[in-house]
């Protein structure tokens, strides 16, 4: 530990004296938006780096009298520039949407192949560029869904966007909009995430070898970047579909110095079905997004960002003595400042709020009952990021997150026809946590052929019962084998203190938020992985072979017999196990060129051990799938028509059935009937899923009163050939037999789609 | 707990729209039926034991006689003597149907420790009880209209007592009482077909399904809600009982109540039920009943 924490001080001042640097920013040309993960490389001396989350890069290299430099980024027109380098230079880059001539020229001389070069693994980043290009669904790209599709992730239940990465619960996942936490990235019955595809820039994923500023979850981050705005001109652009419509309007506030993007989608499901509902029923489900960012630059080295979100799900149904009231939502703000300290510190501050809250009540048969939960965490973040060198930098930073929790359940008799006041929320008891993490990670090309991220990252969490510190050393390594491949390892411990308390169903949002307490311990996480990276054809193939092997320690299931239940005292309820994950995951991608796309599998295993469920013996998770097939791909068929389409295989998830029944007849006649035999939890698995969904686009730009106007239809359809895959699984008893059936439920059919895209 | 109400009613609002069908189920291995060995002694009457053979999940369902292990030997050793329980059975009027089991001759007595041994299909099974718990009276009983507990609202009754101090005691419910079949029972008439009382009144035992532990009650006064199995009118009388089971009896009696809950609600974990006899399923224990309350129920149910 000493000699690594030696090495983290003395490595980035390890004489470089007669170095200068080059520095700026890589954005869109259109719009000012910010490019993340774009490349600057130095054709010369085969060095580079990529841009940070705010688009920044900053490379020191030994003077010289001409540097070329190429900035590129996948679906842009590559550029080279040449520099006099014998002083600092700042060299801001603005790259055009579209490939070009000059693409094709430098194309040749760049290494775009950070699949094979990059030392971190376990990691997919999605630009929203690709997203758009994806099939959709009900009319709607889908971020969340996009990410079922990836290698190592798996879909819940049909119906749902909850996803679970090698092995991991769905509450192992840290979700973040903009660095705040979404706690609840769904909307109802899943079919639709809460992240608005035209508010997004960037998606990325990471699913193993972590570098130390992410932390809080055990099985993944998934990093979600909203835009800035085009700070060049006003746009606007929107979408009419079959169930939702919506609305983005961006521009400069003041000409590249200040832009503004706010955009809104509203489900009118609720209109749509009215007129097909009986007179008796009265329902009601509704959903809208809000995104909003502004940004200004504030001088050369400061710019300051503020973004926001809401997102609410409102149902009501009501029918003949029956009222249930399902209301959630999540919201976030965010406020950055960026600050470039000379040309190699990059500083990013953060300021976040972030809530989420659901109130869900029903009346049947007169009994009212209802349960409103939440929480609400503020925020500090504190970030730099240092450049010693090409092939060096350095990040470090400190994190600190108030929780504030609140849970309340009511259940009572409703007498006559006076409706029940329900939860005062102003007397809903309250509790506080807090976490706190400092972390340093240390990216460095050792040589030529290795590279390591090396990180540790502290963090803790205290309340007023107890109090936890944890130590979480990162490290992941690249070994080059040849100009195109490359062997990566990652090691990585994750600490997770808070608890999702399990509900067997991902799709009704009646998920409760719990901490650590004495018995409720941090989750913990070890996962070693590694893996095989090749590209082929000029890196226009990338490929990759990832083995991993995950323990997960103090994982929570409720006892035998138990249920969500209205508190936050549940620890008497749950019963404490451990999990383990092995699998391999193939991923092949094309980015370039007319098709393009994607093919992961993953074959995996993944289980669990709990001393109070099964005898004691090991049993296999819930979402423990075999094998994970998704092919996606998009053909672009001349300038207006594009094809996509996806199709996704998965081994059914695995439930519990008893194997026999015995009859209870002691001298009790309510104790009197068959009562079930189980010899192993999860035995069977279901009938395996699979989908193929297919869309088809036209796009035509024209002009309307002296502006573009692009126009866009969308076809599609969702379960093209309408597999009825099973959603849940239930037992019916015949009467006059008594004999059991199985019955599967299946929740989507074929669904046709069609939307209206414009952008002006 | 009424989470369980509206989380059916979103389940009903997805089965309404979505495709159903009946699947086959291939269980991995064919499953062999196993002894089910089910007995409670109880001071002052004779041991019986109850002995079936379970079936395979998807089968139809049989009836008691069945289901009975014939053959069995069955013995029990009270510490002095061994005795050989022979078949018996009885005729339930109200199901229509015999009720096999094994039974002995001797008077089980509180404070002895009783060995049970089965031998069935070649193989022997053995388990021991004390009947060592205290017999602990009802102070007080009291009709409700109205109480709410997992299962939902119910009317019933409500015991009073004082917990037998310094021990762990777990406690069940018990009324007996003479019935005819305009006496509905809450949840099982609907099913059955044959009616073999003649119109006479029966005997019933209704056992109260949930067991109340005296956890930070010990020695101190407990109340107990039970729900009633039949209807009834103003007027009607039955015999009440409070039970004071030994440990392994409650744990089994509490899997069956957990058991039935995750059967009527998919959202509740499966409660695997834990065999208190070594190699087989089944319970082999002991219970100790309060003096008789005689109650007369105040008004009809509601």
């Amino acid at each position: 530990m000493r000699i690594a924490l030696f090495l983290f001080i003395l490595l980035p001042w390890a004489g470089f004296s007669q170095n200068y640097t080059i520095s700026g920013t890589l954005t869109d040309a259109t719009t000012g938006e910010a490019l993340i993960g774009a490349n600057v490389f130095v054709i010369s001396l085969q060095k580079g780096t990529t841009t940070n989350n705010y688009g920044f890069y900053s490379l020191t290299l030994p003077q010289t009298d001409s540097l070329g430099i190429a900035f590129t980024y996948v679906g842009y027109t590559a550029q080279f520039k040449k520099a006099y380098f014998r002083q600092n230079i700042k060299l801001d880059v603005e790259l055009i949407p579209g490939v070009g001539l000059l693409d094709e020229v430098v194309v040749s001389g760049i290494r775009h192949d950070e699949n094979v070069s990059h030392p971190q693994m376990g990691v997919v980043d999605i630009p929203t560029e690709k997203i758009k290009e994806l099939p959709a669904i009900l009319g709607e790209v889908d971020v969340l869904k996009i990410v079922q599709l990836l290698p190592g992730v798996q879909s819940g239940n049909e119906g749902t966007t909850g996803f679970f990465v090698r092995g991991g619960n769905a509450d192992q996942n840290l979700v973040q909009l903009d660095e705040a936490i979404v706690y609840n990235p769904n909307h109802l019955f899943g079919l639709f995430s809460t992240f608005n595809t035209r508010a997004i820039n960037n998606v990325t994923l990471i699913k193993g070898g972590f570098p130390a500023q992410y932390g809080g979850r055990l099985s993944s981050i998934l990093d979600i970047s909203m835009k800035e705005g085009n700070n060049k001109r006003v746009g606007v652009e929107g979408g009419i579909g079959l169930v939702t419509s919506q609305l983005t309007v961006e521009g400069p506030l003041k000409k590249e110095k200040a832009s503004f993007i706010l955009s809104g989608r509203r489900t009118y499901f609720d209109w749509m079905i009215k007129p097909f509902l009986s007179s008796r029923i009265q329902t009601n489900y509704s959903f809208y997004d809000l995104n909003a960012k502004v940004n200004w630059q504030l001088g050369p080295k400061d710019r300051l960002f503020l973004s926001g979100f809401q997102g609410q799900d409102d149902a009501t149904y009501i029918e003949d003595g029956i009222e249930y009231n399902v209301m959630f939502g999540n919201s976030t703000g965010t406020l950055r400042w960026n600050h470039i300290f000379g040309q190699k510190l990059f500083l990013n501050t953060s300021f976040i709020v972030n809530e989420y809250s659901q109130n869900i009540s029903a009346l049947q048969d007169n009994a009212f009952s209802q349960v409103v939960s939440g929480i609400k965490d503020v925020n500090g973040k504190l970030e730099f990021q240092y450049y010693p060198n090409p092939g060096h930098s350095i990040l470090f930073g400190v994190h600190y997150l108030d929780h504030t929790f609140r849970s309340s359940g009511k259940s009572e008799a409703q007498s006559g026809s006076d409706p029940s006041p329900g939860i005062d929320k102003n007397a809903i008891p309250v509790k506080y946590f807090d976490e706190y993490a400092l972390y340093i990670n240390d990216e460095i090309k050792v040589s030529q052929r290795i590279s390591a991220s090396l990180g540790i990252r502290m963090p803790g969490f205290y309340s007023d019962e107890v109090s936890y510190f944890k130590i979480e050393p990162r490290a992941s390594a690249r070994l080059t084998l040849g100009p195109t491949s490359s062997v990566k390892a990652a090691y990585t411990v994750m600490n997770q203190f808070l608890h999702l308390v399990p509900s067997s169903t991902a799709s009704v949002p009646t998920e409760i938020w719990i901490p650590s307490t004495e018995l409720t311990r941090p989750q913990l996480s070890t996962q070693y992985s590694l893996g095989y990276f090749k590209n082929f054809q000029d890196n226009q193939y990338e490929a990759s072979l990832e083995v991993y092997y995950k323990d997960m320690d103090n994982q929570v299931l409720f006892k035998e017999g138990n249920q969500l239940i209205e508190t936050l005292d549940v620890d008497p309820l749950l019963t404490y196990g451990k999990g383990w994950s092995y699998g391999a995951e193939f991923f092949l991608r094309k980015n370039i060129g007319k098709l393009s796309g994607w093919v992961s599998y993953t074959l995996s295993w993944t289980n669990q051990k709990f001393e109070e469920l099964n005898f004691g013996n090991t049993f296999p998770f819930r979402y423990d799938r075999r094998h994970n097939l998704a092919v996606v791909g998009t053909y672009q068929l001349g300038e207006r028509w594009s094809l996509s389409g996806t199709f996704v295989f998965s081994s059914g998830n695995v439930y519990t059935v008893p194997v026999g029944r015995i009859g209870v007849f002691h001298g009790g006649s309510l104790f009197e009937g068959n009562y079930f035999v189980y010899e192993e939890r999860n035995n069977v698995r279901m009938n395996p899923y699979h989908r193929l969904d297919l869309s088809a686009s036209y796009k035509k730009e024209s002009r309307i009163l002296g502006k573009n106007y692009t126009s866009e239809w969308v076809f599609g359809v969702y379960n093209t050939y309408s597999r009825l895959n099973p959603y849940f699984v239930f037992f019916e008893v015949e009467p006059r037999t008594g004999k059991p059936k199985a019955q599967q439920v299946s929740l989507l059919p074929i669904i046709p789609s069609i939307t209206f895209n414009f952008k002006f | 707990m009424k989470t369980v109400r509206y989380i059916f009613l979103l389940l009903s609002f997805f089965v309404a729209l979505s495709c159903r069908k009946e699947v086959n189920i291939k269980l991995d291995t064919a499953y062999e039926g196993q002894l089910f060995i089910e007995s409670i002694l109880y001071p002052g009457e004779v041991p019986k034991v109850y002995l079936s053979i379970s079936q395979p999940f998807f089968n139809e369902e049989v009836t008691p006689q069945e289901m009975f292990a014939r053959g069995a030997q069955v013995s029990l050793f009270n510490g002095t003597e061994t005795e050989l329980l022979r078949p018996d059975s009885t005729f339930d009027k109200f199901r229509c149907r015999w009720v096999p089991f094994y039974r002995g001759g001797l008077l089980a007595e509180h404070g002895k420790t009783y060995g049970l041994t089965v031998t069935y299909a070649g193989k022997t099974y053995t388990a021991a009880t004390t009947i060592s718990q205290s017999k602990v009276n009802i102070d007080d009983i009291e009709y409700t209209a109205e109480f709410f507990d997992v299962y939902g609202g119910h009317d019933g009754v409500i015991l009073r007592f004082v917990d037998a101090p310094g021990e762990r005691n777990f406690y069940r419910f018990q009324m007996d009482r003479f019935l005819d079949t305009s006496r509905h029972h809450a949840h099982i008439l609907e099913v059955i077909e044959n009616d073999c009382t003649n119109g006479e009144k029966f005997w019933i035992t209704d056992l109260g399904r949930t067991i109340f532990r005296d956890e930070n009650s010990d020695g101190q006064e407990m109340e107990l809600n039970a729900e009633v199995s039949f209807e009834y009118l103003r007027g009607d009388t039955a015999y009440i009982f409070l039970q004071s089971l030994d440990e392994n009896s409650a744990a089994f009696f509490e899997d069956i109540d957990n058991q039935l809950q995750s059967i009527l609600n998919p959202f509740v974990e499966p409660v695997f039920l834990k065999s208190t006899i070594e190699g087989t399923i089944g319970v082999f224990g002991s219970a100790v009943r309060s003096d008789t309350v005689l109650f007369v129920y105040p008004q009809d149910n509601p």
